[in-house]
């Protein structure tokens, strides 16, 4: 009996050895020709001439990218507006999370389900009234505009998380600070904050990450270069010339990397915040 | 105990907090300061980009305008509509952008341009005037509402060393031209015909290009009769589906290109002919010396109704919601002088017609590739042609009716009657609506 | 002063208002949870209601005017609807939406299934694996979609170029503009660019499982596939429904795949109903008001997943 568990244990094994390479295979070989069509000249990416393994690697591309198109314009738009919506979602957040997790007063259940409705939300179906109303608000073409319309997502997503979170962190230690003299604030920032730090960091990586990978809002209401970010900018820049899939592979790559970065510093806490935000094992 | 203190230092913390993400954006803020916002879709051969941008920053110059009070930005054509709907809706569209004809018409109905009637008087007191089919498209009650900007032939763009190599001639009727494409092309490297056939303005120009030839038309002269439904117009979309399915001279993927799809093709020389106007070969002038000098630039084939050429203008539109008229207006007046129009042609490499007949007397017209231009700019036609350019034919050719059409025949199967009536009663519903005005 | 540890108010009270002293005002209302709560609710129901509730109404009420773009819109009733229904590209499009969403999620489904599986046996470097076979999600779907869409390139894509090196092929596949391979390469990239998700929230909830139950399994003579159906599927079931629910949300109401890889078409083949609302309020006809129309009716469906999604995250949470 023992030995056949052994050989099926094998076998799994080998089995699920066999079913990584094909994943690991699956997900790089995109990244793989996004890299290399980056690193060659035209006439290696077009036509027949097309190579599978760059002849002459070259950085050309990434240069056409910086000299032809205001790429540092579009990366530093993308981090003001991913900066922006993070911090001001966070504070929002942070408070709204405690006053229902914590705080006691009438409405605080059906609040709590409408914040689940409300991110639920898709921007699909919101994007025409919400550019109606950027636009009466004089707010398109603008990193304002933008910053306040990812809030619509981040906020209600991050108060959930962080509602979530906080209701773990132990009463008795709220308790114990307010016995030594603190108020509600003082709790939260000394208190709850400092224990919710997992929570922060999760709510902080989906704020950011969100708001730079976002396309529609930011395709729609903004259409001057100085407020484009990496993801709509690029687009601006298909069919410009005829060949282009250099740059913009070159382009792609450097704007893929922040959030790339992000989540592979950040990969264990995500996980744990998806998992605290309700789907729970 | 909460002194004043801890609730100031308290509260200016949470302020500072609150409000830095508008310190770290307030450069980025891109109110209306600039007196001059140009959206100049790409004109496919980047050395006239380049030429229009220069000539617009030394007109700015001249009248004053700083450097950093122009935004001017190149468009991606597929962009430029989405753009502008959405910059009508914000209130604020550019000063000045360029469509292909049609499109003038329909944003004058809405009521969005700037009269320039003073402009294209001066352009009509140019030695030898403009063109005739410069005009439909901006003219309203007398007053013109855009300003011509060019007038395109569309050409068999052709592969001449091809032809003579397998020491063909050039094909003067369909029959013959799908003969020459079976034998010249070598798929999967090489296909016959690179007609463009996705949802956008080139498609509409080609497939009715080759109804005229059917004896098709889209409109009756007195442009409320729509016309579409006819034995010519049918024929000419079987025999498009013909040369799509059944001889396999067009690229499958012709019917997903976006307007840069044949340019693409033929300049990666994966196509022996494009109907199109000239941006692939300005193109080439720059790109790839070696196949510029085998690009000829030929007539259409004929069907059994003959050989119609096709044109089709563009204009600029000036947006009146402008607080600057008066400099956009001045922007337009400097490009279309004949001198500056010049230039952006002729180093351009030819990659629009000017409106002005006086121009095409100058060597650079005069030389053989453009052999065929100047009795095209005399006798093609324009899109709804015998009909002229209207607010109607401007939203079937912005709702690419005719490339839905034929999407019908060769994606989803119909019968070429079926998806020609069908069509005609888009058309016919297009033209009703705007007949109430 | 007295301070209790209740949530009550404890401070001594002034005999009247007028009393107070800013700090003891403003103390008093730090220690009060009512207020203190609406206060510090105060922003994230400002942004609740504004950049939600309202567009959502304003979006209703668009659907019933004819609108188009830099003009007020035209009361119309309910003509927007007429149209949509009697509209057969209108209704490709739901075709089109629920197959894209059921075939896109059930594949995602399975396949993160698979990777959270392997993923949980133990190996070398596994964390370097899972970094590594997660990090798609982390990409912006709009470079995923571009570079597949160059990927799935008609003349020099890596796909055709590979099988015509390989000779396996003697005229290129159209992989996006093929009637019958549109849909497939769409959901191609769907795939690639979101199983991730379920991988990583299946792959917590297997780590959550105590590993004595398997070993108890294990010793009563389980075989591997009894302990999977009779430990894992029922432990792993509450994420099931929750990731399955959120991914439909989040599949059927995504652009920017279809945009760019197929912008809807062969002929309306790939059209899917945020993308036809796109076309319909910023293409070439204009009608704000048909765009807005069209996500609107989907929103029904989206709000049974939305509803079911709520209570059950609700319910886990012990509200």
């Amino acid at each position: 009996m023992a030995r056949k568990m052994t050989t099926q244990r094998r076998a799994l094994k080998g089995l699920g050895n066999g079913v990584l390479v094909v994943m690991i295979l699956w997900t790089a070989i995109p990244f793989y020709w996004m890299i290399v069509t980056s690193l060659k000249y035209d006439k290696e990416i077009y036509g027949y001439e097309a190579t599978l393994i760059p002849q002459r690697p070259t950085m050309a591309n990434y240069a056409t990218v910086f000299r032809e198109t205001p790429y540092l314009l579009y990366l530093r738009n993308s981090v003001a507006v991913a900066v922006g919506s993070t911090i001001l979602s966070m504070i929002i957040a942070v408070l709204g999370a405690y006053a229902i997790a914590r705080l006691n007063f009438p409405g605080r259940a059906l609040l709590a389900r409408s914040l689940v409705f409300t991110y639920l939300v898709p921007t699909s179906l919101l994007f025409i009234p919400m550019f109606a109303l950027m636009s009466m608000l004089r707010l398109t073409d603008s990193l304002h505009g933008l910053i306040i319309a990812y809030l619509g997502f981040d906020v209600p997503f991050c108060t959930w998380l962080l509602m979530g979170y906080f209701k773990s962190v132990p009463v008795e230690l709220e308790e114990a600070a307010r016995v030594d003299g603190c108020n509600r604030v003082t709790a939260l920032l000394r208190v709850v904050l400092p224990m919710s730090l997992p929570a922060l960091v999760v709510v902080t990586f989906f704020s950011f990450t969100h708001a730079w990978n976002e396309f529609l809002y930011a395709y729609v209401f903004t259409s001057t270069t100085s407020a484009r970010t990496v993801t709509t900018g690029l687009v601006n820049f298909m069919s410009q010339d005829v060949f282009f899939w250099g740059p913009l592979m070159a382009s792609t790559v450097m704007s893929a990397l922040p959030p790339v970065l992000m989540f592979l510093v950040f990969q264990r806490w995500v996980v744990k915040g998806l998992t605290l935000g309700g789907v729970k094992g | 105990m909460l002194t004043r203190r801890a609730i100031l230092k308290h509260g200016t913390t949470a302020t500072v907090l609150t409000t830095a993400p508008w310190w770290l954006v307030r450069k980025a803020h891109a109110a209306r300061s600039a007196k001059l916002v140009v959206w100049n879709p790409a004109a496919l051969a980047p050395q006239v980009d380049k030429i229009m941008q220069e000539q617009c920053y030394a007109y700015a110059k001249q009248a004053g305008i700083k450097e950093n009070e122009i935004d001017y930005q190149i468009i991606g054509g597929p962009q430029l509509l989405p753009k502008v709907v959405a910059a009508l809706e914000a209130g604020n569209p550019p000063d000045i952008t360029r469509f292909i004809g049609g499109y003038a018409q329909l944003y004058r109905e809405q009521g969005h341009l700037l009269d320039v009637t003073d402009i294209v008087n001066k352009m009509q007191k140019v030695p030898g005037g403009l063109f005739p089919v410069s005009l439909p498209g901006v003219m309203h009650q007398g007053k013109a509402w855009a300003v011509p900007q060019s007038v395109s032939p569309w050409t068999m763009v052709t592969r001449m060393d091809l032809l003579e190599q397998a020491k063909v001639e050039h094909p003067k009727t369909w029959d013959e031209f799908i003969e020459v494409c079976k034998k010249l092309q070598k798929p999967p490297k090489l296909t016959g015909f690179g007609l463009c056939l996705g949802l956008q303005n080139d498609t509409d120009n080609n497939v009715m290009n080759i109804i005229w030839g059917y004896g098709g038309k889209l409109v009756e002269a007195d442009n409320k009769t729509v016309a579409l439904n006819s034995k010519g117009t049918i024929a000419a979309v079987q025999m498009i589906a013909d040369m799509y399915s059944k001889h396999k001279i067009i690229p499958k993927g012709a019917i997903a290109w976006d307007n840069t799809g044949n340019n693409k093709a033929y300049q990666s020389r994966q196509v022996v002919y494009v109907l199109n106007p000239s941006s692939i070969y300005a193109h080439l002038a720059d790109s790839d010396k070696e196949l510029y000098n085998v690009t000829g630039l030929m007539p259409i084939p004929a069907g059994p109704a003959g050989a119609i050429e096709e044109l089709s203008t563009a204009e600029w539109l000036l947006f009146r919601h402008n607080p600057y008229p008066e400099v956009a207006k001045g922007l337009a007046e400097y490009w279309m002088a004949p001198e500056n129009l010049r230039v952006m042609i002729e180093e351009g490499d030819g990659r629009w017609g000017p409106p002005y007949k006086g121009m095409y007397d100058s060597a650079f017209w005069k030389r053989p590739v453009f052999r065929h231009w100047r009795p095209m700019l005399e006798r093609g036609r324009q899109f709804p042609s015998p009909g002229a350019m209207s607010p109607a034919a401007g939203e079937v050719l912005a709702t690419f009716t005719i490339g839905r059409m034929m999407h019908r025949v060769l994606v989803e199967n119909w019968n070429a009657e079926k998806a020609v009536a069908e069509a005609h009663k888009k058309v016919a519903e297009i033209y009703a609506r705007h007949q109430k005005g | 002063m007295a301070i209790s540890t209740s949530t009550t108010v404890s401070l001594p009270i002034p005999s009247s208002r007028r009393e107070m002293g800013w700090g003891e005002r403003v103390q008093r209302a730090l220690t009060h949870d009512r207020t203190l709560g609406y206060l510090f609710l105060f922003p994230a129901i400002l942004v609740i209601v504004g950049l939600v509730a309202y567009p959502f109404a304003s979006a209703i009420v668009m659907t019933f005017q004819a609108k188009t773009a830099g003009a007020p819109g035209r009361y119309i009733g309910l003509e927007n609807y007429r149209e949509l229904f009697s509209s057969e590209q209108f209704l490709r499009t739901v075709m089109n939406t629920v197959v894209y969403t059921a075939v896109g999620v059930g594949v995602k489904f399975l396949l993160g299934l698979s990777m959270a599986l392997v993923l949980n046996q133990e190996r070398f470097c596994n964390n370097l694996f899972r970094s590594f076979l997660l990090v798609p999600w982390a990409i912006p779907t709009v470079m995923s979609a571009l570079n597949w869409r160059w990927i799935f390139d008609d003349a020099s894509g890596l796909i055709n170029n590979v099988l015509v090196r390989l000779n396996l092929i003697s005229e290129t596949i159209s992989w996006l503009s093929d009637p019958n391979l549109a849909m497939l390469s769409v959901i191609v990239v769907v795939v690639w660019q979101g199983t991730p998700f379920f991988t990583m929230s299946f792959l917590a909830g297997l780590q959550a499982i105590p590993k004595e139950l398997y070993e108890a399994a294990e010793i009563d003579g389980a075989s591997v596939l009894q302990q999977f159906t009779n430990i894992t599927l029922p432990r792993l079931h509450p994420i099931f429904v929750t990731a399955t629910m959120l991914s439909a949300i989040l599949t059927s109401s995504a652009i920017q795949f279809v945009l760019i890889l197929t912008n809807g078409g062969p002929a309306d083949k790939t059209m899917i109903f945020s993308v036809l609302s796109y076309h319909l309020a910023l293409g070439g006809a204009q009608r704000l008001g048909m765009g807005a129309a069209v996500s609107l009716i989907f929103f029904p469906v989206l709000v049974v997943f939305i509803v079911f999604l709520t209570r059950r995250m609700l319910r886990e949470k012990g509200e």
